[in-house]
């Protein structure tokens, strides 16, 4: 006993020896040059996007001599959550990129610093007219810009033109087409399908809502305004694929979208003729038909179209997220922070940010980015990719309203939209989101009461 | 108790099968470490890979700061096994050989906060860390075991109260203080029960997810099963990296499992005598 | 006996952890009561609201949305999976007890699965339980049981079986299984206790002609309820405090469908993410109340069935 409990603790020791020993090559951070103030700087992206990151950070750092950006990845679940632990807890970064719903509500509470309260006032109004009507919504809260975009996500359709052609089938322009599509590829009253023409997937009732020219909130009352009769209208449409279907067909069918080998994009494996989804998929595409390409099979042609709205619904609308740049309250180096975010973003560094969408194939925030000769070329290859672009600067593209609580109610929307999908016993449309609307409200005059 | 062969047989079907159930996952997770992703992705279901690739787990390493984790890991659980191991034992000794009014009545207390949930306590703590400069270091994971945790205390009582009195009264006559007591009688007397409290608090450091993950933000102060975490959101499609990082967190608590079983197992089975 | 010194010593030996009381336990404990008539962002100063905390509460366990889903998982979670850890538990222990050999062996086996660490289990049940390439489905399947969605649907295996007559476990029931991986602990209590029963005990009762079964009703089990229930207990209580796997499997975010937002999460989601700190100390408290009713409960109910030998 004495003996083993010595040989363990000798064992532990040795091991705590080795590991710090070795820990010392797993700082790979260069250290913060003198004479330079440092740019704590968290952000999401692994795997190829980081790459890119990297690079854009080296970029910046050499561009400069004042500031130095120190880029520290943070993946993993619930980013927003471990901000506002390191806020509240008194030891920020000085930067953070976020591509959650949280701005309205670290704004209300004082987590996060609007853009006036360290930059120059011209600076931010130039920031405000600069860019895109989505950017735009997308990092005001309350009349003003508490953060700087620096990319956007788009969502439009992908199909299968190969598939549609083989029916005899058209992309959708309407509605009715895209029904039109699902009803002759995959026929209700079958046991079981090899292929859907679309799916509606329950997380999209923010995109369909906005097409179908719903809104989820008036800025003017601030009221929730989830039971609209556009996005009653928008999640019945939705809800009429699991009458017809069943809810089990769905949850079995989306359940093999999960599994495909490497989590593949389904509309490449044949699964649909018509899926929504962002921007980056068109990076899937390519690689896919480039595969086809060097086995000599026949090339899949695929392409990309808006979302078709129903009668009396938006043209080119839809739901649109993206990345935003805040600094947080307590930040130590806030003015370095509002120089790297310029730089990444392209306000007044338009011709580096073009250059910077290209690499990362990334939407940028504002006409003058994309107007860069750089990146117009980019589109002329890309044409899928510049339908998004088209998309991006719609004046119907809404974000999730930007209110205190907004994660819940994002999260809140598409709960209700995944219950209606998804149980056959699901209340009614309306119920289920005048219920949800309710709730809502309540979350968010809890929050907005809690800064008065 | 005799058991004729029939049931010899039906006990060892039974036995095998209990065993195949329980350690199988484990072979599984094992094996599997060392495949080829390729193989991960066409042959998931043979045990054996039909290539060894023990890249896998250079990979694993080098995709993420494997070692300042590991020395993050290591520096929490040294430091909070010598803070349970001091106040613990510190406490168990007031509450088996010490008489002092209160004593009783502190002891359901200390019984009743092994049934208080965390989450009751969880954010004025992390305000009072926060307050105390703590947040975001590896003192905070570490200051609050110095101040003792209900469970060691009862295990470390539990076994003080078998130690004879006369013992202690025979130092007294000789002129030892409490702390001599304490320190030259009772303590080199338990190693087995201190050894048994070392052991589990070094394995629930090791595990300790939540803690990390309310208290940590800076990467360079992560441990291994935090990192471990963040490695599954960025890595959830390299199945073989996953499982060989899964391997190698899991390894060393195995190993300490196998030096220590008897220790280990005869600790827990006292838990359950109150 | 010097029992100044005494006393002085006492109060010396037990300060640090005297100071953990005050500073881990008391005052955390007054604060969260006290916030929990409060809004709270942790940012902002607290504001006393009454008692609004409280009525969300009432109103969310009434229409079975925010803490009353979380409710309602965990008395799932708990409801399945502490009768089946304990007889798991004592289904392990009495065939360790058996008299043949390499008993050690499996001993070590069976107990080893506790010590995995539950952030490396997490990460290898969500791979072994992947509806399409994970190896249970795939045994499952050739024993003609289908491929259930596990992890990914958010039904369970009751309701599920209730409504379309199939076998079909979810999320919570993956959860379960998760946790019954981890039984060796109470199985090797049994096992202890379960040497402990008095052999001449059986030996009497073989005397009488009692066969195996009515030895096991007759004898064992009445030797083993106590640790029958303090595995109630002890088991209750983890199901409620069961927080990282949870965090792991659900992505943070208690999916699909909300199906694994058990309390532990929602609380920990409530405070940190919804920055509502108000809120999540009432749900901490009102737990807390609910945990130590249902132990007063099994305590009171234990007289009945418990037996205390000796």
């Amino acid at each position: 006993m004495n003996r083993s409990t010595f040989q363990i603790a000798a064992i532990l020791l040795l091991l705590a020896v080795v590991a710090y020993a070795a820990s010392r090559g797993d700082n790979r951070q260069p250290p913060t040059p003198p004479h330079r103030n440092e740019v704590l700087f968290w952000h999401f992206w692994g795997g190829a996007d980081r790459t890119t990151v990297e690079e854009i950070v080296r970029r910046f750092n050499a561009s400069q001599d004042q500031h130095f950006v120190r880029a520290v990845a943070m993946p993993g679940n619930n980013l927003d959550l471990k901000f506002f632990l390191a806020v509240a807890g008194g030891d920020p970064p000085d930067l953070l990129n976020i591509d959650d719903p949280v701005i309205a509500d670290w704004g209300a509470r004082g987590a996060i610093q609007p853009l006036d309260a360290f930059a120059p006032a011209d600076e931010v109004e130039q920031a405000a007219a600069w860019l895109f009507p989505a950017a735009r919504r997308l990092a005001t809260y309350d009349g003003r810009l508490y953060a700087l975009p620096n990319g956007l996500d788009v969502r439009a359709l992908y199909y299968h033109q190969t598939m549609l052609d083989q029916y005899g089938l058209k992309p959708p322009q309407t509605l009715a087409e895209l029904d039109q599509i699902e009803a002759t590829i995959a026929p209700p009253g079958a046991a079981s399908y090899e292929r859907h023409g679309y799916l509606p997937d329950s997380r999209r009732l923010w995109a369909w809502g906005y097409v179908f020219g719903g809104q989820f909130y008036n800025e003017a009352t601030h009221q929730v305004t989830a039971d609209d009769p556009q996005l009653i209208a928008a999640l019945e449409w939705m809800v009429g694929y699991r009458q017809r279907y069943g809810p089990a067909e769905i949850a079995a069918f989306r359940q093999g979208d999960q599994s495909l080998p490497g989590k593949a994009f389904p509309l490449l494996a044949g699964r649909y003729a018509v899926v929504m989804d962002g921007q980056w998929r068109v990076r899937d595409i390519r690689a896919f038909q480039k595969a086809q390409q060097e086995r000599g099979e026949p090339l899949t042609e695929f392409g990309v179209c808006p979302l078709p709205p129903p009668r009396g619904g938006l043209q080119r609308a839809g739901w649109v997220n993206g990345n935003n740049f805040v600094v947080p309250r307590g930040a130590n180096n806030a003015a370095g922070a509002w120089a790297f975010m310029k730089f990444w973003s392209g306000l007044g560094h338009e011709a580096e940010a073009a250059k910077t969408c290209v690499a990362g194939g990334w939407i940028p925030v504002s006409a003058q980015v994309a107007q860069q000769a750089e990146f117009q070329t980019f589109l002329q290859a890309e044409p899928m990719f510049a339908q998004f672009v088209d998309l991006a600067g719609s004046e119907n593209q809404y974000p999730v309203p930007v209110v205190p609580a907004g994660a819940f109610f994002n999260n809140e929307i598409k709960s209700v939209a995944e219950r209606a999908m998804l149980r056959a016993a699901a209340p009614d449309c309306r119920t289920m989101l005048q219920d949800a609307t309710r709730v809502i409200q309540r979350q968010i005059d809890a929050a907005q009461e809690n800064d008065r | 108790m005799k058991l004729n062969l029939a049931e010899k047989v039906l006990a060892y079907a039974a036995l095998l099968l209990a065993a195949v159930l329980l350690a199988g996952p484990l072979a599984i997770l094992f094996f599997s470490s060392l495949k080829t992703p390729a193989e991960i992705q066409s042959n998931p279901h043979a045990l054996l890979p039909q290539i060894w690739r023990w890249e896998n787990y250079g990979d694993a390493v080098t995709a993420m700061p494997f070692f300042l984790y590991l020395r993050n890991t290591l520096l929490i659980c040294l430091g909070s096994v010598i803070g349970t191991v001091i106040s613990c034992s510190m406490a168990a000794y007031a509450f088996s050989k010490l008489q002092w009014p209160g004593r009783n009545l502190l002891f359901g207390v200390l019984i009743g906060t092994m049934l208080l949930p965390w989450h009751v306590t969880m954010i004025p703590r992390f305000l009072l860390l926060r307050e105390v400069g703590l947040y975001n270091t590896l003192g905070a994971l570490i200051v609050p075991t110095f101040l003792g945790d209900a469970f060691s205390i009862f295990l470390l009582r539990q076994f003080f109260r078998t130690i004879p009195e006369d013992l202690s009264e025979a130092a007294r006559i000789d002129g030892l203080g409490e702390w001599g007591i304490f320190w030259r009688i009772i303590l080199p007397l338990s190693k087995p029960a201190v050894a048994t409290v070392a052991l589990f608090q070094f394995i629930a450091a090791w595990n300790d997810f939540s803690g990390p993950l309310l208290l940590l933000s800076d990467k360079r102060n992560f441990p291994l099963a935090y990192g471990l975490e963040q490695f599954v959101s960025s890595y959830s499609d390299q199945t073989h990296l996953l499982l060989a990082a899964a391997t190698l967190f899991t390894l060393p608590i195995v190993i300490l499992f196998f030096l220590t079983q008897r220790t280990f197992l005869k600790g827990i089975a006292t838990t359950g005598l109150k | 006996m010097s029992s100044t010194r005494n006393r002085i010593a006492g109060y010396a030996f037990a300060s640090p952890w005297l100071g953990g009381l005050v500073l881990l336990y008391l005052f955390p404990f007054a604060a969260s009561l006290y916030w929990s008539f409060c809004r709270y962002d942790l940012i902002n100063p607290p504001q006393w609201i009454g008692g609004e905390n409280y009525t969300r509460l009432a109103d969310e366990i009434a229409t079975g949305t925010g803490f009353g889903q979380a409710l309602a998982n965990t008395a799932y979670y708990a409801a399945v999976g502490v009768p089946l850890s304990i007889l798991l538990g004592i289904t392990l222990a009495v065939l360790l007890s058996l008299p043949v050999r390499g008993q050690a062996i499996f001993r070590t086996l069976f107990f080893l699965p506790s010590v995995i660490p539950v952030v490396a289990a997490s990460i290898l049940w969500m791979w072994l339980l992947d509806p399409k390439e994970g190896i249970v489905n795939y045994g499952l399947a050739s024993i003609g049981l289908g491929t259930p969605g596990w992890l990914q649907s958010s039904g369970d295996m009751f309701s599920t079986f209730w409504r379309t007559g199939t076998f079909a476990p979810g999320s919570k029931d993956a959860l379960v299984l998760m946790s019954l991986w981890g039984v060796g602990n109470f199985m090797v209590i049994y096992l202890a206790a379960l040497g402990d029963v008095p052999k001449s005990l059986y030996e009497a009762a073989q005397l009488d002609g009692a066969g195996a079964m009515r030895r096991f009703l007759h004898i064992t089990l009445p030797m083993l309820t106590p640790i029958i229930f303090f595995n109630l207990v002890m088991g209750l209580i983890q199901s409620v405090q069961a927080f990282t796997q949870i965090y792991i499997v659900s992505e943070g975010r208690g999916s699909p469908a909300g199906s694994t937002m058990m309390i532990s999460l929602q609380l920990f989601l409530s405070a940190f993410q919804h920055l509502d700190m108000g809120y999540a100390s009432a749900v901490a408290w009102l737990l807390f109340v609910l945990l130590l009713v249902a132990t007063l409960l099994l305590f009171r109910t234990s007289r009945r069935w418990v037996y205390y030998g000796g």
